[in-house]
């Protein structure tokens, strides 16, 4: 066994004194991450757009517009009514909000002003939400209004002013702003549904798959330096051999995810460290039988050239088949087909862990498998490299 | 009396119906240098690459220190040091790291190997480079290289299959001078070259291989006295009698 620590050191020391080699795959996890990061960083909530007309001049109007600033998942964009009749019409835009000329004038009269929601379809899921939004801005101001008139009403008699009145609801509609007596507060079970979470398990399960490749020419490159017959004739017997080259692909693999996972937990704070370790575990597995299914492939080609194609081909189908970037029916062939794909299995164990906050105990078919298909790929690739001379 | 090494009786090995080694037989004492010369697709390396157990032959037996090969291959590569004719080595490694890695790989423990690595670099010559790239050597270090490597774990048999092919004459003398050096001590080593003053001067005895088979087998004076004057003949004249003058590819 030491001798197949050697391998694999030896190994691990290429890698590291090959510059080229070294800054790629360590660059590549951190690069992935800033990919990640650019697409979805700081994009956990909603935010949105609300276009409004106004056509009002009046306080209400305004104060409507100072409300809808204040809300932090909006941002108030005004427009004139051509430029968002040409929005809508050219569907660059799918919900704006129109404030009538009379606004103002009809509130201050007692009478019913509306809010128009001009919009294409249904608006848009954004449009939607910021409709919403709108609403409870509207009824916010609304009921303050309907507070003032009130409070008008009960002090008609006494030497207070209405603009007294106006003041002091003010002022205590802005103190219960501040301090509400219901407050809401968001607590994420598990973890958060954020766009990192939803494909975070996908890039990891493609990224522990590069080590195919790279574990796919870990004997060719021997044979091409002719050291692969040099070591046949050495003590070191082919089981050695495998097993060191087996042990240096999954390192090499688990230390390029782990860097990905280390990011991905410092900057988006996705895991409890239970769950980070729960995680690696999962990595460490799925790297073996990454590395595994590599010697397979190492043990079948001749040149470079084969080793890299057939590892391609294989990750390729082993991705399309695992619905790591897209839903697999519940049902149906690709349902079946998906089970023979490792990614499968891999993906599902992460999107546990990831995004529904799953413990590695509820996860034994998953790690058996992968396990299993470890076992299998190595013996498999035992089997064939009797075949090639030397290989006894 | 002398004590026999390696037997090869009767070995034959094929690829795709060709016969690269065809019914053959020899043996090599203990200490002995022993040379198969031959041209081009004589069969030469297949001979090795059966002897160092990299190959299986299809029919005959070998036995190398008293272990049979297939049957004991584990037990003749604790015996054999292998140098390859193509440089086989790690070119991102250091000299020194090569044959400490290849010194493991040999059953050696770690300071074990690094006090062999040393002694046999300062054999060749390298021990001043020990810790450059061997890609940076020139192709003669690199030759000397490799030879270092086979003799990590002081092998019983060397087998030198072309050591010095493409070298300057200083890393060629060197290596000769490693050779006798080595049968001093009491290796067993199996040569072959196309270099046939090389084999003259050192070889105990040769073996003329063609076509897969041996055609003669003798010592280098012998073989030279069989066709003229020792003093006139050279043991390339032998070679070219018993191999022909036609090209071979």
């Amino acid at each position: 066994m030491i001798r197949a620590i050697n391998v694999a050191f030896r190994e691990l020391r290429s890698y590291l004194l090959d510059k080229g080699d070294l800054a790629f795959s360590l660059l590549l996890p951190i690069a992935i991450f800033a990919l990640i990061y650019g697409a979805f960083g700081g994009s956990g909530n909603f935010h949105g757009t609300a276009s409004i007309v106004n056509a009002d001049k009046g306080i209400y109007s305004v104060q409507l517009l100072d409300q809808l600033m204040l809300i932090d998942t909006i941002d108030v964009q005004l427009l004139t009514s051509e430029e968002a009749n040409s929005k809508l019409e050219g569907s660059d835009l799918l919900l704006v909000v129109y404030i009538p000329e009379d606004f103002s004038s009809r509130i201050s009269n007692g009478e019913t002003a509306e809010l128009v929601f001009k919009q294409r379809g249904n608006g848009g899921t954004e449009g939607q939400i910021v409709a919403g939004i709108i609403r409870g801005a509207a009824e916010q101001i609304n009921r303050n209004i309907e507070v003032e008139i009130r409070v008008n009403q009960l002090v008609a008699d006494t030497s207070i002013t209405p603009v007294n009145v106006a003041e002091t609801v003010q002022k205590f509609i802005a103190r219960e702003q501040e301090s509400p007596l219901i407050k809401t507060k968001e607590r994420i079970v598990g973890s958060s549904p954020d766009p990192v979470n939803q494909f975070l398990p996908g890039i990891i399960t493609m990224f522990v798959l590069f080590s195919i490749t790279l574990g796919a020419q870990t004997i060719v490159e021997e044979r091409k330096k002719g050291t692969l017959e040099r070591l046949l004739t050495t003590r070191l017997t082919r089981s050695e051999l495998f097993a060191g080259k087996f042990l240096s692909g999954v390192l090499r693999a688990f230390v390029q995810t782990l860097i990905l996972l280390i990011l991905s937990y410092i900057v988006f704070q996705l895991f409890t460290p239970i769950s980070f370790l729960e995680i690696l575990v999962i990595a460490l597995i799925f790297s073996a039988a990454a590395s595994a299914l590599g010697m397979v492939i190492a043990a079948i080609s001749r040149t470079p050239d084969q080793a890299i194609w057939i590892s391609v081909f294989f990750t390729n189908v082993c991705v399309m088949l695992s619905g790591t970037f897209f839903t697999i029916p519940e049902t149906g062939v690709f349902n079946i087909l998906s089970k023979f794909s490792i990614n499968t299995y891999a993906n599902e164990a992460f999107v546990s862990l990831i995004t529904e906050g799953q413990s590695l105990a509820g996860l034994g078919t998953e790690i058996f498998t992968i396990l299993g298909v470890t076992i299998a790929a190595l013996i498999l690739a035992r089997l064939i490299f009797r075949a090639v001379p030397g290989g006894k | 009396m002398i004590e026999t090494f390696v037997t090869v009786s009767h070995m034959q090995k094929s690829f795709n119906g060709h016969k690269a080694v065809d019914d053959v037989s020899f043996s090599i004492a203990k200490g002995e240098i022993f040379g198969l010369l031959g041209p081009n697709g004589a069969g030469k390396t297949t001979t090795i690459r059966i002897l160092s157990t990299v190959l299986e032959a299809d029919h005959g037996e070998a036995v190398v220190g008293g272990h049979t090969i297939g049957k004991e291959s584990a037990a003749v590569r604790e015996l054999i040091g292998v140098c390859p004719q193509e440089l086989a080595f790690y070119p991102d490694l250091s000299a020194m790291d090569n044959l400490v890695f290849f010194g493991r790989m040999a059953g050696l423990n770690s300071s074990e190997a690094k006090e062999q690595a040393t002694n046999n670099l300062r054999m060749m010559g390298l021990l001043e480079r020990a810790k450059g790239k061997v890609d940076k050597y020139s192709g003669g270090m690199k030759r000397r290289v490799n030879l270092a490597i086979a003799l990590m774990g002081r092998p019983k048999l060397l087998f030198l299959d072309e050591p010095t092919v493409g070298i300057d004459p200083q890393s060629r003398n060197n290596i000769y001078e490693t050779i006798v050096d080595l049968k001093k001590n009491g290796m067993t080593v199996l040569y072959t070259t196309h270099y046939m003053e090389e084999a003259d001067r050192i070889c105990d005895r040769v073996a003329i291989m063609d076509g897969g088979r041996i055609i003669v087998m003798d010592t280098p004076y012998n073989l030279k006295s069989q066709i003229g004057p020792v003093d006139k003949t050279s043991l390339e004249d032998v070679f070219l009698k018993y191999t022909g003058r036609s090209l071979r590819d």
